[in-house]
């Protein structure tokens, strides 16, 4: 057998370092609420690159995460009240989020730039309504916050908090390594044609729709992984927060403050929004005012975020070659 | 409102035309936004819901009729308006084509955050004693609010109209409009009359907030609702078609009051997304498009 070996230069053994010390952190005794901010840090990241995937490089400005973190998350839930496991829930929610993506894309991939966005702005506040009216499943807690849709993940403590952790790096990693091979593949050559200038990109031989087709289901299937294992964690879900805009706002603030049309540029974003949300946990009531003042003054200040910014000078430059020259 | 005193369905179709004016006047601002500087303000349905609450602090504080209280309303919205373009979106033009997008974004969170920090999360309404009246139309009664609203419409619809044709200011707006580099070498200042026009469609914008707080209860959430119902209005009427708008908003109002008598009043808003996104599905160029 005759199998090619990545090519071991000192990017990748510093990534697999820091992807093994992230396995063995919980193991050796990180604290608790360490190991939560890592959680979300992956899970985010997982969403976070899957939204640059769409807007970065498919020039697809999807305003309807939350709908597919929404339903991964119910689909798991309702799966957990029939009795079955967690695992089958996390990939039958991606699967719902898919199918949903593939559903929706029949009328907003009619539209186009910024018609697309207002489209799929629709979708995530339509399902809340259709949550709040509707129970799909037994007669559940009455009066419980949120009305309509409320329920409580049935059997809740049979995962641990490690094992959460080991899940979402796992997401997280995945999300990671298929962006680098997705953006050097067919698909991403096409999709980079397509953002350019789609029309171009059509004659000269790229099926425009299939391909932007691919990134919006991969990407619904990815954000629904992530938006199903937030929800093992949480254990409860209710449809105003499940369909909340606030999932996309932070995907799109991770995205744009690490710099959109970077593969770095998400890690770095997204590790800012998870400080920030701890720092800014003690004053709630502000946050999302505080958040979408960053991203009003990023866009003008640094609109090709941190990434896209040092990528302008020679140090950083020279920093990369050194640490990916093998 | 309690639908259950109207067993005719004649009641929810006159509503349903009524309520039609509230949402031509809540499109009209992102029509002007959006013909003029080619801009998706995703912050239009928080800048309705912002002139709302306006109306209801200088209720609550100063005792000010909510009409009334448009004398402040107006100018408030309007520079608010006039420096969004002139500081923020000026210059996200300049940088990429999701960056003005974005940063209305940016803006709706920042709206829909503070109006939750000043006047809570909690349901507001405006309340004046005219609120509460009916008036009658052959057999069946209707809240004169929703009668307010098709007049407030219909006036602010026709000064925009003579606005736009008759005076400089409104000529140079449909000159950028138009040809942006042809109006400047006309010598229109058009950076300038782009900072206009945001501001003047914020201002019918404080208008639409008015009569949509005398007309629906609102929460700092509602913002995206709105949004998407001008954004219906804008697709159904088509760009700068006065009568196509004012059509649009009557076809969506049709569809919330019939969606709520026939479906229950809960399920109202869903038949206007559903027809919104149908609507963009189909046509996304307009109705009465071109």
């Amino acid at each position: 057998m005759n199998i090619t070996l990545p090519q071991w230069n000192r990017g990748l053994i510093f990534a697999a370092a820091v992807i093994v010390l992230l396995i063995v952190l919980p193991v050796i005794g990180l604290p608790l609420n360490w190991v939560l901010y890592l959680f979300l840090f992956f899970l985010y990241l997982a969403m976070a690159n899957m939204w640059n995937l769409l807007a970065g490089y498919s020039g697809l400005i999807s305003l309807c995460q939350a709908a597919f973190i929404g339903l991964a998350g119910y689909t798991l839930v309702i799966l957990s009240w029939m009795g079955i496991p967690f695992y089958v829930g996390i990939i039958g929610g991606a699967i719902v989020a898919a199918i949903f993506a593939l559903l929706i894309s029949i009328p907003v991939f009619r539209l186009s730039g910024i018609y697309f966005a207002i489209g799929t702005l629709v979708v995530p506040e339509a399902l809340r309504i259709i949550f709040l009216l509707w129970r799909p499943v037994g007669g559940g807690q009455e009066g419980l916050a949120g009305g309509g849709a409320g329920y409580v993940l049935k059997g809740a403590t049979g995962v641990s908090m490690t094992e959460l952790y080991w899940f979402a790096l796992i997401i997280a990693v995945a999300s990671v390594v298929f962006m680098r091979i997705i953006l050097r593949s067919k698909l991403g050559l096409g999709l980079a044609a397509i953002r350019d200038n789609d029309s171009t990109a059509a004659s000269s031989g790229v099926n425009v729709f299939r391909l932007k087709l691919s990134a919006f289901v991969i990407g619904a299937l990815i954000t629904g992984l992530a938006g199903a294992i937030f929800y093992i964690y949480q254990s409860y879900i209710e449809p105003i927060s499940a369909f909340n805009i606030r999932w996309t706002m932070t995907l799109i603030l991770a995205t744009v403050i690490g710099g959109m049309r970077t593969e770095e540029g998400p890690i770095i974003g997204t590790i800012v929004v998870v400080i920030l949300h701890f720092l800014l946990a003690r004053y709630a009531g502000i946050s999302l005012l505080i958040q979408g003042l960053i991203l009003v003054i990023v866009m003008l200040v640094v609109p090709q975020g941190i990434m896209g910014y040092l990528r302008q000078f020679q140090v950083y430059r020279s920093l990369l070659q050194f640490v990916t020259r093998r | 409102m309690t639908w259950d005193i109207f067993t005719d369905l004649s009641a929810p179709i006159v509503m349903g035309l009524l309520l039609g004016g509230l949402y031509a006047l809540i499109a009209l601002g992102l029509s002007l936004v959006f013909g003029v500087m080619k801009l998706i303000n995703v912050a239009h349905g928080d800048l309705v819901v912002l002139g709302s609450y306006l109306a209801y602090a200088a209720m609550t504080l100063l005792g000010f009729d909510p009409i009334l209280s448009l004398v402040m309303g107006i100018p408030v919205l309007f520079l608010i308006g006039y420096g969004i373009q002139k500081f923020l979106m000026q210059r996200a033009f300049g940088i990429s084509m999701e960056a003005p997008l974005l940063i209305a974004f940016g803006i709706s969170l920042v709206i829909q955050n503070f109006a939750q920090i000043i006047w809570s999360p909690m349901s507001r309404g405006l309340n004046p004693s005219y609120a509460m009246e009916t008036f009658n139309l052959g057999v069946i009664h209707l809240p004169v609010v929703y009668l307010l609203d098709f007049i407030a419409a219909i006036i602010v619809m026709l000064a925009l109209r003579e606005f736009l044709k008759r005076t400089y200011l409104g000529k140079a707006i449909n000159a950028a409009s138009q040809d942006n580099r042809a109006a400047q070498l006309m010598g229109i200042n058009t950076e300038r009359t782009y900072a206009f026009a945001f501001g003047i469609a914020m201002a019918i914008t404080a208008i639409a907030g008015v009569f949509l707080g005398l007309t629906f209860p609102f929460t700092p959430q509602s913002g995206i609702s709105f949004l998407v119902i001008a954004f219906g209005v804008v697709i159904l009427g088509g760009l700068g078609n006065i009568l196509g708008t004012f059509i649009g908003g009557m076809i969506l109002g049709l569809a919330q009051t019939l969606g709520a008598y026939f479906f229950g009043a809960a399920t109202q808003m869903l038949w206007v997304f559903l027809l919104v996104f149908i609507l963009l599905a189909v046509r996304p160029q307009g109705i009465f498009g071109r």
